[in-house]
């Protein structure tokens, strides 16, 4: 008998030794072998700790039989895969008494992989002798992998993200470089148009056409004024028409210098959106400059402005004390066209009311919900 | 003087400047326009736009124009590149300004370099913060811009 053979026949005694011990009703001993946990028993006290029994579980999991593993260590079970600090862990553990829990790597008969949550612990004797180690197995692999799996879908969902982000980053500086790009040719475009009506008025020398000329340049002034006032908001897709209106009368009054001329403000923040600045602009201008344009006639007056919403309603309102327009003047009919077709354009209403010498001319339009209004 | 890569503004400018009695020194439409003109004249007052032929180089313009003293306001479409001490200058004009609005800070500036200190900016002006250094005004007026 070879040494090999010899280790295979204590092993063998020993388990039959133990299953001498108990009954064969004994319900311990019947749990053991046929639960459906994989478990074996090994005897310490024996050269290399051998394998001394396994149940049937085990030898399904591991493909072994009975006969091929009794008298083997545990480390049959191991391959070049298994991981050597964990195989060192349950080594210790083995060494020092302790129980040990670990999840470990662990080879089939026909050398397929498996994961292992094994447990192993100490069986003692009356005397406090360690007598058997006792192990329990499981099979984890599927939760391991679908583990697995679900960390590697999430590590890819997340690089996706992280991906989506910075294209959604670099997409949003573009646009805000073109937003600004766009801005500043719409400027300088509307600087250079009224730099060319100024050079043309500034040599023309017949008085009638050149108040012609500067009547065009006012109109374009208050695009212009608009664009500005646009983009230095913090929203650049709306504006405040109530601040619109106030730099532009002031800044047409100021440079009047005329003393008659006076002006009250009734002004709160209405903000419109980008797209109804150009005509909301004009209507602020026709409606400013004709009050303006009869009081310089008439020997001034006072020019009441008002911005505000009211019922739902954005109120635009200039009241002037100077006469009443003339219908027949050029400059006036074109003032009222431009009233009018702003005003068709926003689908608002204009009422003009004349009490003596004073002029009162309302624009209402409906604010709808994405204007907003502070009071 | 007047620093503008935009000649026919720049020309507008020089003739609205001129109808107020002033003389321009010169136009520059680069920095190094600029600081030639700037070794050759001595120009009371300046115009500054941020963006000129050679790129956003209007500030360190500006910069220089302060560290000679020579008093400055940028005019620009580009004001939130404006540095927050505004580099020494007066301060803004924002493109696109209208005639008004141009002519109201003109008088408004001719009139604090004369030495009045109680005239109300115009809103087409946007001053620098108060309490920062800039360049003391010279001359009881600005005869020469």
């Amino acid at each position: 008998m070879t040494h090999r053979d010899q280790r295979n026949a204590n092993a063998m005694n020993a388990g039959e030794q133990l299953l001498a011990k108990h009954v064969r009703e004994d319900p311990f001993a019947a749990a053991f072998k046929a639960t459906r946990m994989p478990m074996i028993i090994t005897d310490p006290n024996q050269e290399d700790n051998p394998i001394i029994f396994c149940n049937v579980a085990f030898e399904t999991m591991t493909g072994y039989t009975s006969g091929e593993v009794i008298g083997c260590n545990c480390r049959l079970l191991q391959g070049p895969d298994t991981d050597r600090e964990t195989v060192k862990k349950v080594r210790n553990a083995i060494a020092e008494g302790r129980d040990i829990a670990v999840d470990i790597l662990n080879y089939r008969k026909d050398g397929s992989t498996f994961w292992n949550a094994l447990f192993i612990s100490p069986v003692r004797n009356d005397q406090d002798r360690i007598v058997y180690h006792f192990a329990s197995q499981l099979d984890f692999t599927r939760v391991k992998s679908r583990e697995a799996d679900l960390a590697l879908a999430r590590h890819q969902a997340e690089e996706e993200v992280a991906r989506h982000t910075a294209e959604l980053h670099a997409a949003l500086r573009a646009k805000t470089v073109l937003v600004h790009e766009v801005d500043h040719r719409v400027k300088n475009n509307l600087m250079t148009v009224a730099s060319i009506v100024k050079l043309q008025a500034r040599l023309t020398a017949d008085k009638r056409q050149r108040l012609a000329l500067m009547s065009v340049l006012n109109r374009i002034e208050a695009l212009s004024t608009v664009q500005r006032k646009l983009f230095t908001s913090e929203d650049v897709s709306r504006f405040d028409v109530a601040d619109f209106a106030r730099e532009l009368v002031t800044d047409l009054v100021t440079a009047l210098r005329r003393d008659d001329i006076t002006l009250t403000l009734d002004l709160l923040p209405v903000f419109a959106p980008a797209a109804k600045a150009s005509p909301l602009s004009l209507i602020v201008n026709e409606l400013i400059g004709d009050a303006v344009r009869r009081g310089l006639e008439d020997g001034g007056g006072n020019v009441h402005v008002v911005v505000k919403e009211m019922n739902g309603l954005l109120l635009i309102r200039v009241e002037d004390t100077s006469a009443p327009v003339e219908p027949s003047s050029e400059s006036a009919e074109f003032s009222r066209r431009l009233l009018e077709a702003s005003a068709r354009q926003l689908n608002a209403k204009i009422d003009r009311k004349i009490e003596g010498r004073r002029t009162t001319v309302d624009v209402t339009l409906l604010v709808e919900p994405n204007w907003e209004i502070r009071h | 003087m007047i620093v503008e890569d935009e000649m026919l503004l720049a020309m507008e400018l020089e003739s609205e400047v001129e109808a107020l009695g002033h003389e321009i020194v010169g136009i520059a439409s680069s920095s190094t326009e600029a600081a030639e003109l700037l070794s050759g004249a001595n120009p009371d007052f300046a115009f500054v736009d941020i963006h000129l032929m050679d790129g956003p180089t209007g500030i360190e313009v500006g910069k220089a124009l302060a560290a000679r003293g020579v008093s400055y306001v940028f005019v620009s479409g580009n004001i939130k590149k404006i540095p927050e001490d505004f580099a020494g200058a007066i301060g803004a004009i924002e493109k696109p300004y209208t005639v008004d609005g141009m002519r109201n800070a003109l008088e408004y500036l001719s009139a604090v370099i004369a030495g009045d200190k109680n005239i109300a900016p115009p809103a087409s002006l946007m001053l620098a913060p108060p309490g920062l250094k800039t360049p003391r005004l010279r001359g009881a007026s600005f005869s020469a811009a």
